[in-house]
């Protein structure tokens, strides 16, 4: 203890309040270099690594907003191209629900009008065999008539004979109208 | 008696401390000196390191270091000197490290001791601010305007200016850089022999093995007062600091 207290009389004063001049050079030496040292080398890198990173970090923000609208902007067209479609695959699906109907409606008029053709020429032949069969008639019961009064008058004689005439006649005439 | 092993040591032993180098010169080193060499030397490492990992996101020494300079960049220049003060950060942040590092050997252990505590190192810091603020002032506004802004007060009657022109004078340039110097000497000091004072009644309590019963309460006391001072510490680095950059913004403005 003692060498502890001679040695700081002996480095200077003993009052607590003033300093030892060599206290003084040191300390402001090692400040004075610090100063020089940080100011010229060692907080510029530092500083410029922050400034550096700062700016990265707006630069990427802004990126990131820009990617965002980007993407917004996409995802709007993507919305009004699929509205879009949806439009046009309504459309072409009603066109084709009114082409359908329209064929339908062609395919059932053909139809019925080629079942009114056949149909009236159908009738036309029933109409001309008709007249056909008619005029035939006509002209065989003419024949027949002439026929019949030709035997008729034939057989007047024999009435029994007569009898047998017309009954052949009568079956001939099923024969024929078989 | 309970407390005659307590034996306090006269001030001057933990204050004055015999030169390990250079003795009898004027170049003498001893703790406090190598203390503020070491604070230097360590400010230096921190910030060569952080420079040197460079990585885009920080870690360790680096987030220490960027994240103090941040805090002096957005709280002390950017608050108090504005987009003007930004040159001034370097010296600022050195200012801040360099005080910051004296004070905290105050609770590392062996050690023990701030260098602030001792006159010869906040009396200089404070002496160099106050010319930089003064240098500052006449570059800034021109000798004349300078010391006319900062003497006379503006829109005071003249009969008021005998009075007010000396009290300026006082309190501008006497009484700043001795309050910036003894705000800081002071704080130190009295923590510096707070911490003795309760370690050596711990010691005396257990080595001497007096009064072991209430061993604790100093103990206690002191391991409290530990925590406090590396507040302390820190908070006067940081008044010191931004006091410095007040006085340096205040003489860049002509406002008065």
């Amino acid at each position: 203890m003692t060498t502890v207290i001679l040695a700081a009389a002996a480095a200077g004063s003993s009052n607590p309040i003033l300093p030892a001049a060599g206290e003084i050079v040191w300390s402001v030496l090692s400040f004075a270099l610090l100063l020089l040292l940080l100011g010229k080398w060692a907080y510029p890198p530092v500083k410029k690594m922050m400034a550096d990173r700062a700016a990265k970090i707006r630069g990427d923000l802004d990126a990131a907003e820009l990617a965002r609208t980007e993407a917004q902007r996409t995802l709007e067209e993507y919305k009004e191209q699929l509205a879009q479609a949806k439009r046009d695959a309504t459309h072409i699906l009603d066109e084709a629900r009114q082409t359908a109907e329209a064929l339908r409606a062609d395919i059932l008029a053909k139809a019925e009008e080629d079942a009114a053709v056949v149909r009236a020429r159908n009738e036309e032949a029933l109409r001309i065999e008709r007249q056909r069969v008619i005029a035939e008639l006509r002209s065989e019961v003419g024949s027949l008539a002439l026929e019949l009064a030709e035997k008729i008058i034939d057989a007047e004689v024999d009435r029994a004979a007569s009898q047998t005439l017309i009954d052949s006649f009568i079956s001939e005439i099923g024969a024929t109208r078989a | 008696m309970l407390f005659a092993g307590i034996n306090f040591p006269p001030i001057s032993d933990v204050l004055n401390w015999r030169s390990i180098a250079f003795n009898g010169s004027p170049f003498a080193l001893n703790k406090v000196g190598l203390i503020t060499l070491v604070a230097a030397a360590l400010t230096l490492l921190l910030f060569f390191a952080a420079g040197k990992q460079g990585k885009l996101v920080p870690s360790g020494v680096q987030n220490f270091v960027e994240s103090i300079v941040d805090f002096i960049h957005n709280s002390i220049v950017m608050d108090v000197m504005g987009q003007e003060g930004v040159p001034w950060a370097p010296y600022l942040t050195g200012l801040f490290f360099f005080i910051f590092i004296c004070n905290i050997f105050e609770v590392i252990p062996f050690i023990q001791m701030p260098a602030t505590a001792r006159m010869s190192v906040p009396a200089p810091l404070a002496l160099m601010v106050w010319v930089t603020f003064i240098v500052v002032g006449i570059r800034a506004q021109g000798v004349r305007h300078y010391f006319k802004n900062a003497i006379i007060p503006q829109g005071v009657p003249g009969a008021l200016l005998i009075l007010l022109v000396p009290l300026e004078i006082l309190s501008n340039f006497i009484v700043r850089p001795f309050a910036l110097a003894v705000r800081l000497f002071g704080n130190m000091l009295a923590g510096h022999l707070l911490l003795l004072t309760f370690a050596v009644i711990s010691e005396a309590m257990f080595v001497k093995s007096v009064g072991l019963a209430i061993l604790p309460l100093p103990f206690a006391m002191l391991t409290a007062l530990t925590g406090y001072e590396i507040f302390v510490s820190a908070l006067q680095a940081f008044i010191f600091t931004i006091l410095s950059a007040l006085y340096i913004s205040e003489a860049m403005k002509s406002a008065h």
